[in-house]
């Protein structure tokens, strides 16, 4: 079944753009969708592999994003070197958030990455020299570029919804490669029993601070991209709780610990709330609060793992 | 000389009302181990009760009290027992999530309902404030102080006195021992889990006069209770006030002689420090 889900979710990767690409709103809710899988995919592997609930991941988005836009603005590098160095750089600033948090368990992690990303959004509002403070970056051109001797058509939302795909699908790569790997297992272990993994001589903090870079490197890249795409950013924009609340739910609705989980909980979750908000302006984030509460009441597994459970059950 | 002072003074009026906040979380996650990240959206609910009671009907907002605090104990006594209570046995991160559900939820409902909106009560005498040896304090703002004063007091001598005060404080030490000696642990949480949120509710009261009000509110109140709790431990009842009026009092001074801008990280590094180094609170009677 994996298999198939994974075909078909490429299938609709490359097919569905140029169906839609006339209706401006469906490939932005793809972009949008896209962009949540690869955010919510990031915070998975931490806190689904690992069981440690990050309340900041948006610290790693925010850096991403800044480091992006900065270094175009100020040293004129282009963008897309800019998003791989904003995903290196969220690493960068991930190790010394995890070798501090990850002192701290359960609830007490929680609770300080809360804490690391407001003093983080907080800087970024005062730093002015460095941020722009409150008013933000913004670019209004991006470079020409040419592929095949076409120029790409940065106006057009096209290529965005490509290039967001393939860092979904990289997030999503990485993913099954936990899920295969020797550092995937010692995560679960950490998740099931954090003393019993380290008495089995796991080097559990050196298992969760790798993760963490892992996951703030996918992160950062979430974040580059997102300057690119809305060509602005702001501390309120890319450093709010927030976001980093909506990472977690995107997750836990999905599926914790799978592949495909983000994908689902990022198609069901962002088609429902950009859909209200297109209508509605506000209170979007009704439905991931009442679905956040019915999975975790009824669908402890999320909606990919009750429903791969239940196709279990059938055979 | 004076700046120290008003600063002093208004960090103890401001921190008042935080300790009040935090008071209510720590009890709840004494009793049922649930660090309830929807209390900030409880106080947030009862600021936009003291708002509508003044709007809607001209009830004077330190009037309207004694119709919303028994209002969120009984909303809190049902989120207990319909929301929360099949969670409970799922463990600390699912409960955890869960109260970020229900936050998200609440405070959405709300923006939907109210919009996004600053919202502000005007009371007449707010404008002009006391100046006792020359110290200005606002009048809403004394008001407040006093009725925290003397909410936390009857909510201290409840702990201490009655019976189920008693029982809450036994539950709170050790829940088997508790139900042993035949104490209802259910009933208890569902008491106190009223108890937290008729507190919150009267602080968004308390609060709302002066401070804007705004459905997202919640999210930096709940930031702060943390820093709140954790100064005093979590589960203490007296280290909650302590911690209140200490990040009061740091707020205060430090925008007067660290930074204004950067007031609210001061608060989070002492949270990270604490939270590090000393994670049975500043005095030590929290659990780890």
């Amino acid at each position: 079944m994996n298999r198939t889900a994974a075909v078909l979710a490429l299938l609709l990767l490359v097919l569905a753009p140029p169906l839609v690409a006339s209706n401006q709103f469906l490939l932005h809710l793809g972009i949008t969708v896209l962009l949540w899988t690869l955010l919510g995919a990031a915070w998975n592997m931490l806190g689904g592999f690992a069981g440690q609930v990050s309340f900041g991941h948006a610290t790693f988005f925010g850096v991403g994003a800044y480091t992006t836009l900065i270094l175009y603005l100020k040293a004129g590098l282009a963008p897309w070197y800019g998003m791989v160095l904003g995903g290196l750089a969220a690493v960068l600033v991930s190790l010394p958030i995890g070798l501090i948090c990850f002192r701290l368990r359960g609830p007490y992690f929680s609770l300080s990455t809360l804490a690391v990303a407001e003093i983080v959004r907080l800087v970024a509002l005062n730093w002015e020299a460095l941020t722009n403070g409150p008013v933000g970056l913004l670019i209004t051109t991006l470079p020409r570029v040419a592929l095949s001797g076409r120029t790409i058509n940065w106006e057009s939302k096209l290529p965005f919804y490509y290039i967001i795909a393939v860092l979904a699908l990289g997030a999503m790569l990485a993913t099954y490669w936990l899920t295969r790997a020797r550092l995937g297992a010692y995560l679960l272990a950490i998740r099931e029993d954090e003393d019993a993994a380290e008495s089995i001589g796991i080097a559990t903090v050196r298992a969760k601070v790798l993760t963490l870079a892992l996951s703030a490197f996918f992160a950062g890249l979430g974040g580059g991209f997102y300057g690119l795409y809305y060509r602005y950013v702001d501390p309120d924009a890319v450093f709010p709780i927030a976001l980093s609340v909506e990472m977690v739910f995107i997750a836990v609705v999905g599926g914790l610990a799978t592949v495909t989980g983000p994908v689902i909980g990022a198609i069901f979750l962002t088609s429902i709330g950009e859909t209200f908000r297109e209508r509605f302006l506000v209170g979007h984030l009704i439905f991931y609060g009442l679905f956040m509460m019915l999975v975790i009441r009824y669908l402890p597994e999320g909606i990919w793992g009750g429903a791969r459970r239940a196709w279990a059950g059938r055979r | 000389m004076e700046t120290f002072v008003q600063s002093v003074v208004s960090g103890v009026l401001t921190g008042s009302l935080y300790a009040m906040i935090g008071v209510g979380l720590t009890v709840v996650f004494g009793v049922m181990r649930i660090i309830n990240l929807a209390h900030g959206d409880l106080v947030m609910l009862g600021m936009f009760g003291a708002f509508w009671a003044h709007a809607l009907l001209r009830i004077d907002p330190f009037v309207s009290i004694v119709l919303w605090v028994p209002l969120m104990f009984l909303a809190g006594m049902l989120i207990y027992r319909f929301l929360l209570k099949p969670i409970i046995p799922g463990g600390e991160l699912n409960t955890l999530l869960y109260t970020a559900g229900l936050s998200l939820l609440i405070a959405n409902i709300a923006l939907f309902a109210w919009t996004g909106d600053y919202r502000t009560i005007k009371l007449r005498y707010g404008l002009t404030p006391l100046r006792p040896f020359g110290i200005a304090v606002p009048i809403p703002l004394a008001i407040a102080f006093l009725l925290a004063i003397i909410i936390t007091a009857c909510l201290y001598l409840f702990l201490a006195r009655t019976d189920p005060g008693r029982a809450i404080r036994a539950t709170s030490q050790n829940p088997e021992a508790a139900a042993l000696m035949g104490i209802d642990v259910d009933r208890i949480s569902m008491l106190t889990f009223g108890l937290g949120s008729a507190l919150a509710g009267a602080a968004g009261v308390l609060l709302a006069p002066s401070l804007y009000l705004y459905p997202t509110v919640g999210e930096l109140l709940v930031a702060k209770c943390f820093v709140i709790v954790v100064l005093g431990g979590l589960g203490s009842v007296s280290g909650a006030i302590a911690g209140g009026i200490l990040l009061g009092l740091v707020e205060s001074l430090g925008a007067v002689y660290i930074s204004v801008a950067y007031k609210d990280t001061i608060g989070f590094v002492i949270f990270l420090l604490v939270l590090l180094f000393r994670p049975s609170g500043l005095f030590g009677v929290g659990r780890t």
